[in-house]
Order: C-alpha cells, then structure tokens, then sequence
C-alpha cells in the first residue's frame, strides 16, 4: 500500500513503530475495559465494548490504538492508569480528533507521576482515521509525525 | 457461532458476572462527560428501534451478561443508526473543534517565577510532580496561565474500586509527603450503605468485593482535608453540605452535575475535570485556565427558547438541551417565570438540578444561563449570546417528543415496580420535606399506611438530621410509612450486578433514567405509583 504521511500534535512524544488497532467509532475508555478493570485479567485486554463492533473482542494490550476520541465515564483516566499498572495498557494513542480531558487527564498523570508513557499524538485529522486501517504497518516520530503503510 | 459469540462465550466461562459491582463506573460525574460507562443501546437508539430491552446494542452486538446493567448516555458519540455522529467533544465545555496540529503543538503555558520555582522542586518532589501534571495538561488544552483558586475543591473520586488503584496510591503519597488541600474540600456520595440499603448478605458480597479500597480511599481523602463522612453529597453546594464558593471564584470541580450547577447557578469558574485532576488542582490550589474559567469559554452558542404552556418537565428539559447542544453553553429563555421573584432560592434550586444535571448526563454540559435568573443570566442576558448562534425551541410538542424516547427498559416490562429511587443528584432539604408531604398525604387519602414499595430517598447525612431537626414528625412519618434515607449514591447502586434483574426501579430523576434500567415519572405520576405501586396503563 501507498505510504500515508499526517502531521498531529505531539502530546506525550516518543518514536514507534508497528501494526495498527483501529476504532473508527469513538473509544469508550471504561466500556472497553471491564475484563481488566473488573474480572481479573491481567495478561490481555480485550475489548469488551460491545457497541464497538469492530473492537470487540480484539486484544488491545500493547497496541496502537487509532480512533478520533475517547467516550465514556469520567472515571476514564482511573481505567487507563489502572491497565497500565497491570502492564496490559496501549503502546500509543493515535487522535484524529483533539485529545479529551478524561483520556488527557489519565494519560499525562500516568506519565508524570508513574513515568509510564503511551505514546499520544492528536489532531491527525479526519482523513488520518479514513486512511487507517487495523493491521496496516504505522511508525510514529517524536515530532507527531505518523506514517499509515 | 460467529466471533463475537465465541467471544462472549469465552467471556461467560471466565465468570465475569461472578466477580464483582461495576458501579463503580456510574458517576455521579459521568461524567461523563459526566457520563456512566456506556454500553448498551443509548437513548436515541432506543427511540429509532425500539431495541429489546437492553441485551441488544445501537450496532446490533450483545451485550456482555457482566456488564447488562451499566446502560446508556447519549454521550457515546453514536447516531440513532450506531454510527459515529463526528462529534468533537473534548469534555470541558471548551470545544476545540478548530484546533489545529502547527499551532496547538507550540501553546506554552505561561507559569510565574514562584510556579517555576515549585516545577523545579522548591516545595518536594511530590508537588513538582503536580505542578509538571498541570503544565502539560494545561498546554494540551490551550490554557493561558494558572488561575489561583478559591472557595473550596469538590472531587469526584467516590468509588474504592480496584481500577482506581493507581489514582488512589498517587494521594497517598501525596497524602505521606504532608500535602494537603488549598481548603478543606467536599467528595461524592459513598457508592453503598450497608445500614440502610446494601443491609443483607447478598448485596454486602457485591459491594465489599466490588469496592476493596473504599477504606483506603475514605481514609486519604480525611488525610487530605475531606469533613467527616455526613457532608459526602454530589450536591455539595446545599445549605447544610455548604460548598458554594462566591460568583466569580476560580474552583476546580469534579461531578457533572456539581460542575453544572456550580457554574451556572453559583456563577464559579471551573471546567469539567475528570477524576485525578480535581485533586491535583485541589493539592496545588491552582488549575489551567482555559474553556469555562474564561470570558470567551462562557459565551452561549444555543438559544433555548421554552415555550411551554405549563411549567416544563426540568428534567425533559435539560435531557432535550444536552442531546441538543452536547457540550456546547446553551442560553435558557423563558423559565425564569417559574422561580418567584427571579431569585433561586433553597426552596427552588432543586429545579435547576434537575435541568441541569439532565443536560450533563444526556450531553455534557457544563455551563447555562438563564435568562433574569442564574447570575451571568442577569447581569449579560442576551450578550451571552455569541454572534452566529443557534436557536431550540422547546414547546409542548419537543416535551412529548422527548418524552417518547424514554424506553422501557425493565426486563420484565409488563411487571410491577419494586422500588423508587428519588435524589439524584442528592436531595436537598426542602425536596425532603416536599417529597414527604406529598407521599405521607397521598397514603392517608388512599386509606394506607405504608407505601406499596420502598421509597428511598438520597441526601447527604446531615440534609436528613436537619431535616429530622426542623419536623420531627413528618421524617417519623416518612419512616413509618416506608421512606429510607440514605447518604449514598443512587445511580451507581443501579449499576451493581443484576440490579435490574432484581429492581424494577421508579425515579423522579432524568439523569439516573439516563445511566439504567429505571423508569422515569412526572412527580405527581411516581407519587401514584408509590402509593398503589402500579404503573397506569
């Protein structure tokens, strides 16, 4: 496939490179996580979001995970911060959209205060969430360059 | 059996349902965007499809068996067909939705010598931390400075559930290392009562398992200058509870509903702050200042022109606005007609609670006026209006419009109900009282002694001694007739395992219909109920 290039705004900066896990519908940030946040799973993170009907299912540890923005209870930033402590949470955050406060708030206290990074990069545009699609090789530079094939 | 039925088969033999509560998703905040986790058919979809209960999502999908009693908001960002509407919501009344990647990315806040100073590390390490949280989340949002603030913090953080593990460790550290709140600070409801409500063996199991950090989160809330546990209320700004910081303060709330209130009703300058930052502005006394804390963030881009006969449904009402304007200011007109003498008063408040934490649940609106009431309201009236602006009518048929999109979601639809759940957010003093009144005298002329099923009435502790203060004799006849008062936080005990399985719930609150299976009613209908304890036909 032809390499796409888009230019986002470095959030949380960092270098990446892999395959894509994308959510054309917003992602719920609680919804998506009840296996970890409530059952006891600590070794995948499937998604149990199931009005997210191309997610379901799919393990989402360690992925990159592409959407326009996050949806969900406000107690969203405690769910990511609580994935990434059990070591199942996202290697990077791909927005099309700009980043929410909820998603913001969990992923910078994560940062800040745990020193664990998920690489986060906004305002890709909406044609960065057209062009993506799971599976498609994608490697991020530290400027928030982010490049789909 | 296709992929997601294995997945959900897959999902069923690890026993999900076995382990625990997910109320602790259900916020008082939702949050959600004051918004409760949402997972099921939301309410336009219910409208357009009339799905079966709520085992079927908007895209067709299952839900899981674990997760059927967390329900729906609007704020999925989902169409009545299940698709994406495009929304652009970043859940701080402050849309950024013209925001680009070249010039977001240079934004630098700018931080004073003595901010620089603790950045550094001038005050501890655990502070400079704070302050580094601050910096970047300010920048991330386009924030000028940091605003000082004043008044008093409100946090969110309720639940001890296991997720929020890492928020809680972080306090505690902060909470060894000698910090403290800027002042002394008010917190949500609890997420049970096993005196009054969760007081058997079944519904203990759930939530003491759901909840096994309740303990350390009470505790490093007391360390952190939280009052005793009778102040705990979503409506920290009553009388009684006493947040209610002067117009104008700069504050940093958590809890859509008191986010909403405080902002439009009080006049206080605060975003909607997700769990986590509320405490770290509450640590540092200070909080970027950008979207609902500026002038320009509080301009209106929604006319809402009520045209009712009558005195509107508050609760329709602001359900209609927030599916409406979903984040958006919206400028009310024509409702100051219902509060005497355009004041708002103890007496009346609990009308905008009702309106506005309908829109923050339904949406996720952080800030109204209204026309000759709230104080912006007053003082700018219509030059709240941003040029460019849009304009809802809500008249008699918008009301019944809405009102049809209220689904039944009770699994056994054609049963009777079992409890009603009325305050939320958390009754005031003078809803006590009322709800009293009108319950205790529809008893005694229908000749009964007892209501026909349990009446529970959330408040915060110390809105029910006054109220057993002030008339003694009507909170013993309350209690007689069948009315328990409770401190905790109703819509998350809606969202317990197999709540609805066990409750055919009633309310009188838009906001809890918009988070569960329970069934909304106009006052004078719930109140025919409770009494009979039939729904009319």
């Amino acid at each position: 496939m032809a390499k796409k290039v888009f230019k986002g705004r470095p959030v949380l900066s960092g270098k990446l490179e892999g395959e894509a896990l994308v959510s054309k519908l917003p992602f719920n940030l609680t919804g998506s996580y009840f296996e970890n946040m409530f059952a006891g799973n600590t070794e995948t993170a499937p998604c149990t979001d199931a009005n997210n009907e191309a997610l379901f299912g799919k393990d989402m540890k360690d992925a990159i995970m592409c959407t326009s923005q996050c949806v969900g209870s406000t107690m969203g930033a405690g769910a990511l911060m609580g994935v990434s402590e059990m070591g199942v949470g996202l290697k990077a955050f791909l927005f099309s959209n700009h980043i929410d406060s909820i998603a913001a708030g969990g992923l910078i206290i994560d940062d800040v205060w745990y020193d664990r990074r998920v690489i986060t990069i906004d305002l890709l545009g909406d044609e960065f969430l057209e062009a993506v699609n799971t599976g498609d090789p994608i490697s991020i530079e530290e400027d928030g360059t982010v490049t789909v094939g | 059996m296709d992929k997601k039925e294995k997945n959900q088969t897959k999902m069923d033999r690890r026993n999900f349902a076995k382990t625990l509560s997910l109320s602790a998703l259900v916020p008082a905040t939702a949050g959600t965007a004051g918004v409760a986790a949402v997972i099921a058919p939301q309410a336009k979809a219910q409208a357009a499809a009339a799905p079966a209960a709520y085992a079927v999502t908007s895209t067709g999908g299952k839900v899981p068996a674990f997760a059927k009693d967390i329900l729906t908001s609007d704020m999925q960002g989902l169409g009545p067909d299940g698709k994406a509407t495009g929304q652009k919501d970043t859940f701080t009344g402050a849309s950024q939705a013209d925001a680009t990647a070249e010039t977001s990315a240079k934004h630098q806040m700018k931080l004073t010598k003595e901010e620089q100073a603790v950045l550094d590390g001038s005050k501890g390490p655990e502070m400079a931390k704070l302050m580094k949280i601050q910096v970047v989340f300010g920048n991330t949002f386009g924030a000028e400075k940091l605003a000082d603030l004043g008044g008093a913090p409100h946090s969110n953080l309720y639940p001890g559930a296991p997720y929020l593990g890492s928020l809680i460790k972080m306090l505690a550290e902060c909470a060894k290392a000698g910090l403290k709140s800027y002042a002394p600070y008010t917190v949500n409801p609890r997420p049970y009562d096993c005196f009054n409500v969760q007081n058997n063996v079944k519904e203990m199991q759930i939530v003491y398992e759901g909840y096994p950090l309740q303990k350390d989160l009470d505790w490093v809330h007391a360390q952190l200058g939280a009052p005793d546990l009778n102040k705990r209320s979503c409506a920290c700004y009553v009388k009684e509870v006493g947040n209610a910081p002067e117009p104008g303060t700069n504050v940093a709330w958590a809890e859509s509903s008191a986010v909403n209130y405080g902002n439009s009703v009080l006049g206080i300058r605060t975003n909607r702050n997700g769990a986590g930052i509320d405490m770290i502005c509450a640590l540092t006394g200070k909080a970027p200042q950008f979207g609902l804390m500026t002038d320009e963030g509080r301009q209106a881009k929604w006319l809402i022109d009520v045209k009712t006969s009558k005195t509107p449904d508050w609760g329709v009402l602001g359900t209609a606005v927030g599916r409406k304007v979903v984040e958006d200011v919206p400028l009310y007109a024509g409702i100051d007609q219902y509060f005497e003498g355009g004041e708002v008063t103890e007496d009346n408040l609990h009308l905008l609670k009702a309106m506005g934490s309908a829109s923050a649940a339904s949406g996720s609106v952080g800030l109204y006026h209204v026309e000759n009431l709230t104080p912006e309201g007053k003082s700018k009236g219509r030059k709240l209006l941003n040029e460019g602006y849009q304009t809802y009518v809500y008249d008699d048929a918008e009301e019944q419009k809405i009102i049809k999109t209220f689904g039944n979601l009770w699994p056994e639809k054609d049963g009777d109900p079992t409890a009603a759940f009325i305050g939320c957010p958390h009754n005031t003093l003078y809803e006590m009282k009322h709800w009293g009144e009108l319950i205790t005298e529809g008893l005694e002329k229908a000749g009964k002694e007892k209501t026909a099923i349990p009446v529970y009435m959330f408040c915060a502790n110390v809105v029910k001694l006054q109220l057993i203060a002030d008339d003694g004799e009507l909170a013993g006849k309350m209690l007689k007739a069948g009315m328990i008062a409770t401190p905790m936080c109703g819509v998350t005990w809606a969202g317990t395992k197999g709540f609805s399985d066990r409750t055919r719930g009633i309310t009188n609150s838009a906001k809890t219909r918009n988070y569960s299976s329970i069934r909304y009613f106009p006052d004078q209908t719930l109140v025919d109920i409770i009494v009979s304890g039939k729904v009319p036909g």
